[in-house]
């Protein structure tokens, strides 16, 4: 009998050994160097750190939105064998405070529960069968308020208040902009389009739920290994938390299996901190199941956003007014930041002579409000290009001529009067689409919709601002170093949480170093070891650790050469090359090994690095100070431009997305491959965020906590996507390149409803456009009609 | 409960409760790691293995179950220095993000090209309908499936398990 | 810890229901297991079905085929006589779950479970299915509209198995439909769904008819009312249009987290309009 678990016998085609020959170049499509150990199942990532002594931490959730906490029951659970510890906020000795802007989360519930994922108690156990019984036997006392769970009801008068201690009492961040004078403005327009757009909730839903492993070293060092985008930020705030030196912890990040802004500050850090503590220098890991991460996570803010949009009757935009609610739950986590990036971008990539924009981020009971790819601008942007549409249809004009006519270019101010000074490729962008046979050819695929289909296609102009804005710095040190083996050593301060950008960073060593992939390694960020980078986040990772990253590896190199020519004994490192792992004297062809010439150098030669600080707006535009130190306003931004064609189904209701056309000035391009990742990953998302993604709350509670209910897409869910990109040069970017990272997610719930709008002559204003939705405007559209 | 089984082609023999998920035996009792865990109900797809040659969820499988058969994982099918096709093909084609999904998502693609070796793009996508992937928005999945299936084809060995 | 058995033989089977008559029986463990995570469900013990040859296979009978309970969905959906004779239940089977579900999960599972929105029981339910229920001491036949008699309820008692499905070969109708509305297109709990077999004259005239909703009540409805307003009118949509009515009567659809009743009372109507597409000769709607 044959042995039937042989894999099957063929020759790879392709392997790490012919990869790593490679040398990389840039703008070239190469195979990411973490794919091979990931495609293997050798990766280890956060939730697979299991070893000898390990003990598993687990919370005890709410599961009630708001009471006061009176006690926590941890006697019975504290009697079941195998339990370790329960831990409440008494074990706690620092600031019990957890928060990017505002501090106002709680490790452990100390005062008040403010939404049902709100840990309680904390359980240490043997295994997960005890950890998981030890959860059940503790119980807390709660004395139960009244919740808020609308941003409605939140700003009510005498609205019980999440947070008695804030000034602001329900409301977090108020934002608010204005520029000429819409009131006098709307008079002298000759259009006018009014609606109010709602987007739901929704879940990141990483397949990594939030995971990692914490120990006490010997030497009092805590090591913290998390699923993370900011290991030294969260190094500080679990320092403030637990009350410790930041020196004393270590946080490691290993590659993050998803994280699109959820792992963006503390999920399991504080937590498996305080759990080493009292572990007596054992292992623990913890690792939440999806329900919990569902429940705790944060999520993507819920929007209720009022626009009133006023056009001459050539189509030349004069006046937008908007108002905008984000429900940001419980805690500000980046709430005030994602009101303020929603703000800057409500008006979309225009140029609009008289705005008011005013923004509400909300406190409610809800589930946490945080950080999302788009970050704000997915919710303004699905009303802002809505409206563009309505405008179109209003003035009988055609929806991408409108946009050309009013989108930014360089030089142009932007609607919240930014004058921009980098590369500006919406034009670029959009004349793509308008020559795309996706766009010319849709009247001949319309009228070829099947019985009981309808077809339409729709369109959308973006911009996503890159970097933290003026006054967090965004800052990157990259450090590089030649080892005494003669190879490259990259120290990546920036997490890849799946983006690419270790891969990313290689091909940028490689290429500068001229050394193969086999002779580079990557150090994944790790406080102790690479320098602080900032966050994972923004679009930013690439744009500033790539310069930072070319910097440090231009000195290496000339240090590696002038030493080399030294050695030689010729006069000018020009008549030298690096090749794979020796220097060449060009000339004679003579070379020295790296390995060999590394002896001749001591550590602090053999290491580069280099601080890059992104660019900041210079000008001072008519905010308050709060919403610049939330980030307003930026200066480099990526556009682009989206087309969708979508059939609706007349009897279920039902929106098949059919095909997707990207076109994106996100600068020059590094990896092709990379680019299209992040194009066409964004897009799936937001095809999720369109038709079925919506975290549905009742009371503060999630019905929606698995993936059975919370629906993003599978394989055939979303269409074949054509990602064409408009190679403008950022000449402030790393070999040209702008961010990517999050543009994208911003363009397929616009693009969507405009396309069913243009199928089925309906809009409708709340998303997810579900079956439902659909078909009842469908139905209520033809009854008015008198048609079926 | 004693089990015995093939694991990665070797004979295995464990000890552990009947009622222990598979998935719980493979990453914590015998350290294999590559079968993710992410939705433990069976609507992910990340934790697949291969059960007799046929992709199954070991989130959803008891220990017990595994007595006698032969299972595979993602350990078993490659390794870095000899990727198997499927997973050459991956790594190619730019099919591999954040990567959680990606064990499973191989081994899905290793059923689905035993069943049909000249898979449609859309077969391809109906065939891994049942692996979740939040990164990549499927098209180079797609692509490397296709890939993977035409070079299969290119040298007259489909990928198959023979029984 | 429960003690899990994988019994050979219904011998062995019976044996094990003898000393422990609370077991939970489950072959594919796509639902049983969920529950068990979920604590839904308690068992003191567990029996797994999947090696017990008596219960696996299909089988060609004179009249009728035999298809045993623990035959997973995908030998079944890959199976000859299935794919010639009983295409409904194939279209089901197609859009149930997924691969590996499909690989795991049992067409006898997908019965007992008796969810309202289970893909293989409106075709079932069409097709007449009699179910073979056996335990220790001998066996029953029951209609599957009889057994199923409310979510996740069946008429089965302590010590009997559902061991068979008996469906009747020769089935004169030439048009079998099945639709399912879900949320996503695969690995997707039905929000509404269809079954529906026809035979339609030359003429196209309808002769028979035979229909059956899924997600639209406690069970699959059936309804006698539109299956005779279709029968002897043509195949067309002002006959179907006529039968609406009656659908959004005999359905009684609730309002959960995937759908709103109104919709799915809506959307059981609606999907009889599909039937008109097979008359403009096409073979295969949608």
């Amino acid at each position: 009998m044959k042995n039937k678990d042989k894999p099957p016998e063929l020759q790879p085609f392709f392997d790490k050994n012919i990869a790593g020959d490679v040398v990389p170049s840039i703008g070239i499509s190469m195979p990411r160097i973490d794919a091979y150990a990931k495609v293997t199942g050798r990766e280890r990532y956060a939730a697979d750190y299991y070893g000898f002594d390990m003990i598993w931490a687990g919370v005890k959730r709410a599961g009630i939105p708001h009471a006061r906490l009176k006690s926590v029951n941890t006697q019975a659970a504290e009697n079941l064998p195998g339990v370790i510890a329960v831990l409440t906020h008494k074990n706690i000795s620092g600031s019990n405070r957890q928060g990017v802007i505002r501090k106002d989360q709680p490790v452990l519930v100390d005062d008040k529960v403010r939404h049902c994922g709100d840990a309680v108690a904390l359980v240490l156990a043997e295994d997960k069968e005890t950890l998981a019984k030890a959860i059940k036997l503790t119980s807390a006392d709660f004395e139960p308020l009244p919740g808020v769970f609308t941003t409605e009801t939140a700003l009510e008068e005498n609205a019980p208040l999440v947070h008695e201690d804030h000034p602001g009492g329900n409301v977090l961040l108020k934002a608010s902009l204005e520029i000429g004078s819409v009131q006098s403005a709307k008079e002298h327009c000759d259009v006018l389009v009014e609606a109010c757009f709602e987007t739901p909730l929704v879940e990141h839903a990483y397949l990594e739920t939030e995971a990692g492993w914490a120990q006490l070293k010997e030497d009092g060092k805590l090591e913290i290994v998390a699923s993370t985008q900011t290991p030294f930020r969260d190094r500080m705030e679990v320092a403030d938390a637990l009350g410790l030196e930041p020196e004393r912890i270590r946080m490691i990040a290993p590659y993050a299996g998803g994280a699109f802004g959820g792992k963006d500050g503390v999920t399991v850090q504080s937590l498996l901190g305080l759990a080493a503590l009292h572990a007596n220098g054992r292992p623990v890991k913890m690792w939440w199941s999806r329900e919990e991460s569902f429940i705790a996570g944060t999520k993507r803010h819920a929007a209720r956003m009022y626009y009133r949009l006023g056009a001459k009757a050539d189509g030349s935009l004069h006046s937008l007014d908007t108002r905008l609610y984000f429900d940001t739950g419980p805690y500000d986590h980046l709430g005030g930041v994602v009101i303020t990036l929603a703000l800057e971008h409500s008006g979309g990539p225009y140029r609009i002579p008289n705005v008011s924009f005013k923004g509400w981020a909300v406190y409610t009971n809800n589930p946490i409000g945080g950080a999302f790819r788009g970050f704000g601008v997915a919710q303004v942007t699905a009303a802002m290009e809505q409206m563009m549409d309505m405008l179109a249809e209003k003035l009988a004009m055609d929806p991408l001529k409108l946009r050309l006519k009013n989108a930014v270019r360089k030089g142009d101010k932007n609607c919240v009067g930014v004058t921009l000074t980098h590369s500006t490729g919406l034009v670029e962008c959009l004349e793509a689409v308008a020559r795309h046979p996706l766009w010319t050819e849709r009247a001949a695929w319309k009228s070829k919709a099947g019985p009981f289909k309808r077809r339409g296609a729709g369109i959308v102009a973006l911009m996503h601002a890159s970097g933290y804005g003026p006054v967090v710095p965004d800052v990157a040190n990259a450090k590089v170093e030649l080892t005494a083996e003669g190879k490259i050593k990259v120290y990546c301060g920036v997490v890849d949480m799946g983006q690419g950008n270790a891969a990313t960073n290689l091909q940028i060593a490689g290429s500068i170093l001229c050394q193969n992939v086999d002779r580079i390694e990557l150090i994944l960020p790790d406080t102790d070891r690479t320098l602080p980078s900032g966050s994972a986040s923004a679009s930013r990772c690439t744009y500033t650790f790539g310069n930072a990253l070319i910097g440090a590896c231009e000195t290496l190199k000339l240090r590696i050469l002038q030493r080399a020519a030294d050695l030689l004994m010729v006069d000018d490192c020009d008549e030298t090359a690096l090749i794979p792992g020796a220097v060449r004297h060009l000339p004679t062809g003579r070379e020295i090994p790296l390995h060999r010439l590394a002896t001749f150098m001591n550590e602090s030669e053999r290491t580069a690095t280099q601080r890059f600080r992104a660019p900041t707006a210079k000008e001072i535009p008519p905010v308050g100070n709060e919403i610049r130190l939330h980030g307003f306003p930026h200066t480099l931004f990526s556009y682009g431009a989206h087309l969708v064609r979508v059939e609706v189904n007349e009897l279920t209701g039902v929106v098949d997305v059919k095909r997707y056309l990207s076109v994106s000035d996100c600068g020059k391009i590094i990896n092709p491959h990379v680019y299209e990742q992040q194009i066409q990953g964004a897009i799936a998302q937001g095809i999720g965020y369109a038709l079925s993604e919506e975290v549905q709350v009742n009371e503060g509670k999630v019905l929606t906590a698995d993936l059975a209910t919370f629906i993003i897409p599978a394989a055939s869910d979303v269409p074949e996507i054509e990602s064409q990109p408009v190679e403008i040069y950022e000449p402030s970017g790393p070999y040209g390149l702008k961010g990517v990272g999050e543009i994208a997610t911003n363009g397929p719930l616009p693009a969507i409803a405009n396309a069913v709008a243009d199928a089925c002559g309906v809009r409708i204003f709340r998303s997810p456009l579900t079956p439902s939705r659909v078909l009842r405007a469908l139905r209520e559209r033809l009854s008015e009609g008198g048609v079926h | 409960m004693k089990i015995r089984f093939v694991l990665n082609g070797e004979t295995t023999e464990l000890d552990v409760p009947g009622d222990r998920r598979v998935v719980d035996v493979l990453r914590e009792d015998v350290g294999l790691t590559g079968a993710k865990e992410s939705c433990g109900s069976g609507d992910c797809g990340a934790c697949t293995i291969l059960v007799d040659g046929e992709s199954r969820l070991s989130c959803l499988m008891l220990a017990a179950q595994l007595q006698g058969r032969r299972i595979t994982t993602i350990e078993g099918l490659g390794s870095e220095a000899q990727l198997h096709p499927i997973q050459s093909a991956f790594t190619q084609y730019g099919a591999v993000q954040c990567g959680f999904c990606i064990p499973g998502m191989v081994l899905a693609t290793a059923d689905l090209l035993k069943r049909n070796p000249s898979p449609s793009r859309e077969q391809i996508r109906r065939g891994l309908g049942g692996n979740l992937c939040r990164c990549t928005g499927y098209q180079k999945i797609v692509d490397a499936v296709q890939a993977a299936a035409s070079r299969s084809a290119d040298h007259e060995k489909p990928l198959r398990d023979d029984k | 810890m429960r003690d899990v058995s994988l019994p050979r033989s219904l011998e062995e089977l019976w044996g094990l229901l003898d000393r422990e008559s609370a077991a939970a029986l489950y072959a594919g463990g796509t639902d049983l297991l969920v529950k068990l995570r979920a604590g839904l469900e308690d068992p003191p013990a567990l029996i797994c079905l999947e090696r017990v040859g008596e219960l696996k296979g299909v089988q060609d009978e004179l009249d009728e085929v035999w298809i045993g309970a623990a035959t997973t969905l995908s030998t079944l959906m890959e199976d000859p006589i299935i794919q010639r004779r009983f295409q409904v239940l194939r279209k089901g089977l197609e859009v149930l779950g997924s691969p590996p579900v499909r690989h795991m999960g049992t067409i006898g599972g997908n019965i007992v479970t008796a969810s309202p929105a289970g893909d293989t029981l409106p075709a079932l339910y069409v097709l007449g299915a009699q179910l073979e229920i056996r335990s220790k001491d001998g066996s029953r036949v029951v209609a599957i509209r009889d057994f199923i008699v409310g979510p996740g309820q069946v008429l089965l008692n302590r010590g009997e198995i559902l061991a068979g499905i008996r469906l009747r070969k020769v089935q004169s109708y030439a048009i079998h439909h099945y639709e399912k509305v879900g949320r996503r297109k695969s690995q997707a709990c039905a929000i509404a769904s269809m079954a529906a077999l026809l035979t339609v004259s030359d003429s196209g005239v309808v002769e028979a008819a035979r229909l059956a909703w899924g997600s639209v009540g406690p069970t699959v409805v059936i309804c006698r009312e539109a299956e005779a307003a279709i029968e002897g009118k043509p195949l067309s949509m002002e006959s179907l249009k006529l039968a609406i009515p009656l659908v959004e009567k005999a359905v009684s659809p609730i309002d959960d987290i995937r759908a709103d009743a109104a919709y799915r009372r809506t959307v059981a109507g609606l999907l009889l309009l599909r039937l008109s597409e097979y008359s403009a000769g096409t073979c295969s709607a949608q």
